[in-house]
């Protein structure tokens, strides 16, 4: 059984996603036509089927959709608790990651999250970690 | 499992090989990580000694059983069979022998889910919170879902926690933590299982049996890929085939005397009765705590102890609750019958992604 956290695979489609985190990077694919950003990365824009894309950095601020801290993990390879959470981007796509540096307890539906990444093997993993709030 | 469930058939159906044409199965051993088998509708027609001229191996995970039961009976409709036999069995594996790490990697996106540790009561566990956030849901009423589901096992002599005696909502919230906000026992209890129907026009039917359990509607609603593309996650988008459904019927949800839902978990059933229409949003959980859907409530819900007290058979999670609801409309529940002229079903497959209600009935419409 593994003891090291998974690392995902890179395939053509997503390993620019992958890369830039390594860099501290968010990238994320944009849709020339309807200009919107999707996640996770694929070949088209899943709102309308366009397949004119290209890389841009969204804000990497979000909220916090959902939440779960895990008290009994799948495997040995995740140190419980931790919280699992769907991450509402500002730019308007969903992603999960967990919410890092803070108490688990403290997190709330609604909670403001910065994009942040964890080293992990030969790549990085975005994660979020709760950001105050700046009057903008 | 899937030769026992034959074996039952076959001596209890009162009909023989040339009295079925057409043949729906799951494919056995997903559940359980041995690989999806998708040739089991040949293995099948192969011990039955059948040759049908409808027939095919499907999954839409725990809606399989409503899908199956609407797919025969658009089949038979469109005159491609007369009598279509649905079977399904499974297991799921073993819990400690790394089975929560399989069905992670089952039902998770490899890459932009399952790094992040997600697994399969922590996926529930956001639609539960967000429910909760949203909706007002409180605590105490998920875990009197458990408490309900445990009321209704007590009456029913398969159920795989009928031995536990009843439970108290103490009890559920005392339990260990499991992905916050369940614990252990707002968490469902893997075990073996299975069961076959038979579906078939209205005159048929009564050749076999003197109260058949009539199809009135069904509808089907196909969400998310994956749970964080989620469209709503407090409400997980079964609102669309319920609709359908009771559309269908010339029904609606006040019609409605019992409700099967599919509970995995206990958010699910407070999620589900007020998507489905069952109850006002906000009040599905309210529902629990008053006791509506316990024996002698006005909205009786899974009659048998539901996933969560009878058990959550594998691969044919899902199976249960229609077998369930045709018994009860069948008049054949035993000490747990309720007078029911309607029968709402609910079931889903994935992380509540595919969604299928259908409407049974005492009387043909
Ligand atoms: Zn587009």
């Amino acid at each position: 059984m593994t003891t090291t956290a998974p690392v995902p695979t890179l395939y053509e489609d997503t390993a620019p996603y992958w890369r830039a985190a390594v860099e501290g990077r968010f990238a994320l694919p944009r849709c020339r036509a309807c200009r919107r950003f999707h996640h996770h990365p694929r070949a088209w824009c899943p709102y309308c089927w366009c397949t004119d894309l290209e890389w841009a950095e969204p804000s990497g601020r979000g909220i916090v959709l959902t939440y779960t801290t895990v008290h009994q993990p799948p495997s040995p390879a995740f140190t419980a608790p931790y919280v699992l959470a769907v991450i509402e981007l500002a730019e308007g796509p969903r992603m999960m990651a967990n919410v890092v540096d803070c108490a688990p307890d403290t997190v709330r539906v609604g909670t403001p999250v910065q994009v942040t990444f964890e080293p992990r093997g030969d790549v990085a993993i975005p994660q979020f970690r709760p950001r105050e709030e700046t009057p903008s | 499992m899937q030769e026992l469930v034959l074996r039952h058939f076959v001596t209890n159906s009162g009909i023989g090989p040339n009295a079925v044409d057409g043949l729906l199965v799951c494919p056995a051993g997903m559940a359980g990580g041995q690989g999806a088998d998708v040739f089991n509708h040949e293995r099948i027609n192969d011990a039955l000694g059948i040759r049908p001229r409808f027939c095919e191996t499907i999954n839409v995970g725990g809606a399989t059983y409503t899908v199956m039961l609407t797919r025969a009976a658009t089949a038979i409709r469109a005159g491609l069979a007369d009598a279509v036999l649905c079977v399904g069995a499974g297991k799921f594996p073993k819990v400690g022998a790394g089975g929560a790490d399989l069905m992670a990697r089952m039902i998770s996106h490899p890459d932009f889910e399952y790094p992040y540790g997600s697994f399969i009561p922590a996926l529930y566990a956001l639609a539960a919170t967000r429910h909760m956030a949203e909706r007002g849901t409180p605590r105490e009423a998920l875990a009197a879902v458990a408490v309900t589901s445990r009321e209704w096992a007590l009456r029913h002599p398969d159920a795989l926690m009928r031995p536990a005696g009843p439970l108290t909502i103490e009890q559920v919230l005392d339990s260990r933590p499991i992905a916050s906000p369940f614990h252990l026992l707002d968490c469902s209890v893997p075990c073996e299982g299975g069961a076959a129907f038979l579906v078939m026009r209205g005159e048929l039917a009564r050749e076999l049996t003197q109260q058949p359990a009539y199809l009135l509607g069904f509808g089907e609603h196909h969400d998310h890929g994956n749970i964080s593309h989620a469209s709503d996650f407090a409400t997980m988008g079964a609102g669309v085939s319920a609709r359908t459904a009771f559309a269908m019927a010339g029904l609606a949800p006040s019609d409605v005397d019992i409700a099967q839902l599919y509970d995995a978990f206990s958010i699910n059933p407070i999620l589900l009765l007020e998507e489905t229409g069952l109850a006002e949003p906000g009040k599905g959980g309210h529902f629990y705590l008053n006791g509506a859907a316990a024996p002698d409530g006005v909205l009786p819900v899974n009659t048998y102890g539901g996933l969560l007290s009878f058990g959550h058979t594998g691969d044919a999670s899902g199976m249960s609750m229609l077998i369930e609801g045709a018994r009860q409309v069948m008049g054949q529940a035993g000490d747990r019958q309720v007078e029911a002229d309607i029968a709402l079903v609910h079931t889903y497959g994935g992380m509540m992604a595919d969604h299928s209600t259908v409407l049974l009935g005492r009387t043909a419409r």
